[in-house]
């Protein structure tokens, strides 16, 4: 039998480490923690995880860990009996299976993990969570349920589950739920984020792209359930990152549908992003900002490295960059044409003064760089069209000319640079005039 | 490479299944993303030949769809002269990663079977179609057997 350090915070106030052997039951670790204290050994409440330990429990069937923090409690009043745990619980909070299971499946389930989070630091992987809560009141872990959670939203909704906190003086009686990385020791505030949509991969499904049976395993909220692999799951999101073809909805933010093209599949909760590692997930976090702030009506400021949204006011095309806290480039562009302010339509470029005529010095590394961006937007303009729907600059690199928008889904004619026609489509639809 | 041992999986499933009217898949190991084939079709007038196509597959594959060439030029209003089709199951806006190629072959070989002349490459083509059909099937007949491919003896 092996040994834990566990740490015991003393009624809500002090800590100390107590070296458990993982044979004893509850009752020889209050006797420890009363040696320590010098309090009788019945007036001791030990709480984890929600729950009131009982006396018979073995530690090694409660779920704790190397550090983890226990509460000690003394000289409460007696429990009323349904507070207590009863033998039908299950023994500790990391066995609660939130995943609705069809029958049968939950027996060979046991002991494989229920559920996952992001583990930011030090992991940076998803790995097998604990389910922990508090008091909603004091933020103690002083709290014991009245019931066990039995679903996401009974975890993830605030407010569901009551329960009755024991700390001395706390009257709160809402259960916080949180959750912590399982593989490694965490301290108190060392908390991660649930991904609700990956689970264990109990019923052996394949993977929707990769057709192999592996786990863990996203499952997502369509109608079918389908099932892709972790793997899977972030070169499709790269994928689609690649094509700026995630949605930007009102109230859940930047997401993607079920890979399938389900309906009403939409994930609901973007960190499980995370797991497309920090590059790519920052690149998410940009583009995300991004297509919000085009959405509002807004725009991003062209200068070169910049792309600093910006709400312009109505009034006029002229847009300035302004230099705050260390964003912005001071560019003054025109909003139409993104191309540097000028006075007049689009396009026409400004009669150019003869040299001579100048009299001011120009920067030679300002000029330098002029030179370069104007090579670059040679460059666009060579290789690209704009799409007749939204005016974004479109790279043509394979297929037909039958083009549709990935920003704004406008189908569009490569060859005529309007609508998509019958015309385009009987008489060049790869290219060949007729 | 992740598509790579998705292509592998059906590939080999593809070879064990057989379908009747795709023969001689061709498939160098060291580049999975590359088939090469035989459309063996059992409707007049292509019934009288075989095409060779090319499968290319994406980088990206199963989340973006492979591409098909014929590379045995073919009469067939919904094939263009550089052996480019436009086959609805592998449009950017319909594929869907779960779509095996076996389906997508079964669609193709259907096309090939039975011409869609609303939806035409060819307009010319499309137009005998409708509006002459003994004059296109006897053209395609023709044309199928001065360039297709020999057809392999039945299994």
């Amino acid at each position: 039998m092996g040994t834990l350090q566990v740490m015991v915070r003393f009624n809500s106030n002090h800590s100390f480490i107590v070296r458990v052997n993982t044979s004893w039951t509850i009752a020889r670790f209050k006797q420890e923690v009363g040696r320590v204290q010098g309090v009788p050994s019945d007036q001791i409440h030990i709480l984890f995880a929600g729950r009131d330990l009982p006396d018979s429990l073995r530690i090694q069937d409660c779920g704790l860990g190397q550090q983890t923090v226990v509460h000690a409690i003394s000289g409460l009043p007696q429990l009323s009996v349904d507070a207590r745990s009863h033998a039908t619980a299950p023994r500790s909070l990391s066995d609660v299976d939130l995943n609705l299971q069809p029958a049968g499946a939950g027996a060979a389930a046991g002991f494989l993990p229920s559920y996952f989070v992001y583990c930011k630091q030090p992991c940076k992987a998803v790995k097998p969570g604990k389910l922990r809560v508090r008091c909603g009141t004091c933020r103690q872990t002083t709290l014991t349920l009245n019931r066990d959670p039995a679903c996401w939203e009974d975890v993830l909704v605030p407010r569901r589950i009551q329960g009755r906190c024991l700390s001395s003086g706390c009257a709160g009686t809402v259960a916080e739920f949180y959750f912590k990385c399982a593989d490694h020791p965490t301290s108190e505030d060392d908390t991660s984020v649930a991904l609700p949509l990956v689970r264990t991969n109990t019923q052996h499904v394949d993977c929707l792209a990769c057709t192999y049976v592996r786990t863990p395993v996203m499952v997502f909220e369509c109608a079918d359930s389908h099932v892709m692999c972790l793997d899977c799951f972030a070169r499709y999101c790269v994928t689609k990152l690649n094509d700026r073809q995630f949605i930007q909805h009102p109230t859940l933010g930047y997401t993607l549908p079920c890979p399938g093209g389900c309906d009403n599949s939409l994930i609901k909760e973007v960190h499980h992003f995370r797991m497309l590692g920090e590059e790519q997930y920052d690149r998410y976090q940009r583009f995300g900002a991004e297509e919000c702030v085009l959405q509002m009506g807004g725009v991003l400021c062209p200068g070169r490295g910049c792309g600093v949204g910006i709400l312009p006011d109505g009034t006029t095309n002229m847009v300035e960059c302004v230099r705050q806290a260390g964003s912005g480039c001071g560019f003054v562009f025109c909003k139409v044409c993104k191309e540097a302010y000028h006075t007049g339509p689009c396009g026409e470029t400004a009669p150019q003064p003869s040299a001579p005529a100048n009299n001011y010095r120009v920067d030679i590394q300002r000029a330098r760089r002029a030179r370069w961006e104007r090579r670059t937007a040679a460059t666009i303009a060579r290789t690209t069209k704009a799409c007749p729907g939204c005016k974004v600059r479109t790279e043509k690199n394979d297929g037909c000319m039958h083009m549709t928008c990935p920003r704004c889904r406008f189908q569009w004619c490569w060859l005529c640079e309007e609508e998509w026609g019958i015309d385009c489509r009987e008489r060049h639809w790869f290219g060949e005039r007729g | 490479m992740a598509a790579t041992r998705r292509l592998q999986k059906e590939l080999t499933q593809m070879r064990q299944n057989g379908i009747k009217s795709f023969r001689d898949i061709q498939v160098d190991e060291s580049n999975m993303l590359l088939w090469q084939g035989l459309i063996v079709p059992d409707s007049p007038p292509y019934n009288r030949g075989a095409f060779k196509i090319e499968i290319v597959f994406p980088a990206e594959y199963p989340f973006k769809p492979p591409r098909i060439t014929f590379k045995t030029k073919i009469y067939h209003p919904n094939i263009d002269e550089k052996g480019q089709v436009c086959l609805p199951i592998i449009s950017a806006e319909n594929w869907k990663p779960a779509t095996r190629t076996d389906q997508v072959i079964n669609a193709l070989v259907a096309l090939v079977n039975d011409p869609e002349p609303e939806h035409p490459l060819r307009g010319d083509l499309a137009e005998e179609y409708t509006k002459d059909r003994k004059k296109f099937l006897k053209s395609a007949e023709e044309y199928t057997k001065k360039h297709g491919e020999k057809r392999p003896a039945d299994p």
